[in-house]
C-alpha cells in the first residue's frame, strides 16, 4: 500500500468491536490495517481499522449485523 | 528593529529561555545560536506560540532565527525543552505494549509503532529484542510502518539471539540482525531512551 491510495476507515463506539471486525476481516482475507484514530476524527475507543476505498463493499458486507459500527468514513 | 540576542556558547536551555524572555518584550527577536539542538528547541517554542520562523545558516557555524509573531498575541506557553546530549532510541522489548492483557497489549503496540512514523523528529535507532523481534518478521502486521520508519533513515536493530530463539532468523523482513554488543552500546548512548 502506497500514501497515494484512498482510505477509509470503520469507527467504533468500543475497542471489542473493532476487535471482533479485525477477527472477521482476518478471516475472511479482506486487507486492513488497525491504526489509531487519526487525531482529526474522534472516536471514545481510539483504535479504527483502515482500509483502500475499493474494499468498502466488500467489507460492508462482511461486517453488517455482525458488529456494531459506529460510521465508516474517509479518511 | 528586531531585538537581537546572542546565545552563542550559552548551554541548553539557555538559548530557550533567553528567546521566550525576549518574546514577551518585543515582537519580533532574532536569535543568534551555535548549535543544532538550540536551533531545533527555539523553533519548537516559535510554533508552539505560534510565530513565523526564518532559520539562516551563516558561513562560520552559527545560526540565525528569526521569529515573529501577531501583534497583542501573548499566549503563556509550556517550556518544551530538549536537553538531551544523545539521540533518540525506542526499544521494543515484546510484541506487546504494557503489561496485564495480551489482547489489548497487541493492539497498542500496534498503535504505538504506526504513530512513530509522526514523530518528528524521528527516532535516530529502534531495538527490537525477546517477543519484540516478532514485529520484524515477515508475518509481521506492522511491517509496512516498520519499512517506511527504517526508509526514513531510523536504523532498526534486531536481536540475533531472540530471533534464533523463536527460530524466526530467516523469516526477517525489516531491519538488521545485531547482537548485545551494539544494542548495549547504543542503549547506553542514548540521550532519550523510549520503552513502550
Amino acid at each position: 500500500m502506497t500514501d497515494t491510495e484512498e482510505y477509509h476507515v470503520i469507527l467504533f463506539d468500543s475497542i471489542h468491536h473493532a476487535l471482533r471486525s479485525e477477527k472477521i476481516l482476518k478471516e475472511a482475507g479482506i486487507p486492513h490495517k488497525l491504526i489509531p484514530v487519526p487525531r482529526h476524527i474522534s472516536s471514545d475507543c481510539g483504535i479504527c481499522l483502515r482500509f483502500t476505498a475499493d474494499l468498502r463493499i466488500r467489507i460492508e458486507d462482511a461486517l453488517t449485523g455482525k458488529v456494531e459500527i459506529r460510521e465508516i468514513r474517509p479518511l | 528593529m528586531a531585538k537581537i540576542i546572542d546565545a552563542k556558547g550559552l548551554a541548553c536551555p539557555q538559548p530557550v529561555l533567553l528567546t521566550k524572555k525576549a518574546l514577551e518584550e518585543e515582537n519580533t527577536v532574532t536569535v543568534i545560536v551555535d548549535n543544532e539542538p538550540a536551533v531545533v528547541n527555539i523553533t519548537r517554542l516559535g510554533k508552539t506560540i505560534g510565530c513565523t520562523l526564518q532559520t539562516e545558516k551563516k558561513e562560520d557555524g552559527t545560526f540565525q532565527i528569526h521569529l515573529s509573531r501577531e501583534v497583542g498575541e501573548r499566549t503563556a506557553a509550556p517550556l518544551d525543552v530538549s536537553c538531551a546530549a544523545g539521540p533518540l532510541v525506542i526499544v521494543i522489548s515484546s510484541d506487546r505494549m504494557g503489561r496485564g492483557d495480551d489482547e489489548l497489549g497487541y493492539v497498542l503496540i500496534r498503535s504505538f509503532i504506526h504513530t512513530m512514523l509522526s514523530l518528528e523528529p524521528l527516532p535516530q535507532t529502534l531495538i527490537f529484542y525477546n517477543t519484540g523481534v516478532k514485529l520484524t518478521a515477515k508475518d509481521s502486521e506492522v511491517l509496512d510502518d516498520l519499512k517506511k520508519i527504517e526508509e526514513s533513515g531510523v536504523s532498526i536493530l534486531v536481536c540475533g539471539t531472540c530471533a534464533n530463539y523463536f527460530g524466526i532468523s530467516n523469516n526477517l523482513a525489516v531491519g538488521a540482525i545485531s547482537n548485545m554488543y551494539d544494542i548495549t552500546s547504543t542503549m547506553a548512548g542514548a540521550g532519550r531512551l523510549v520503552v513502550p
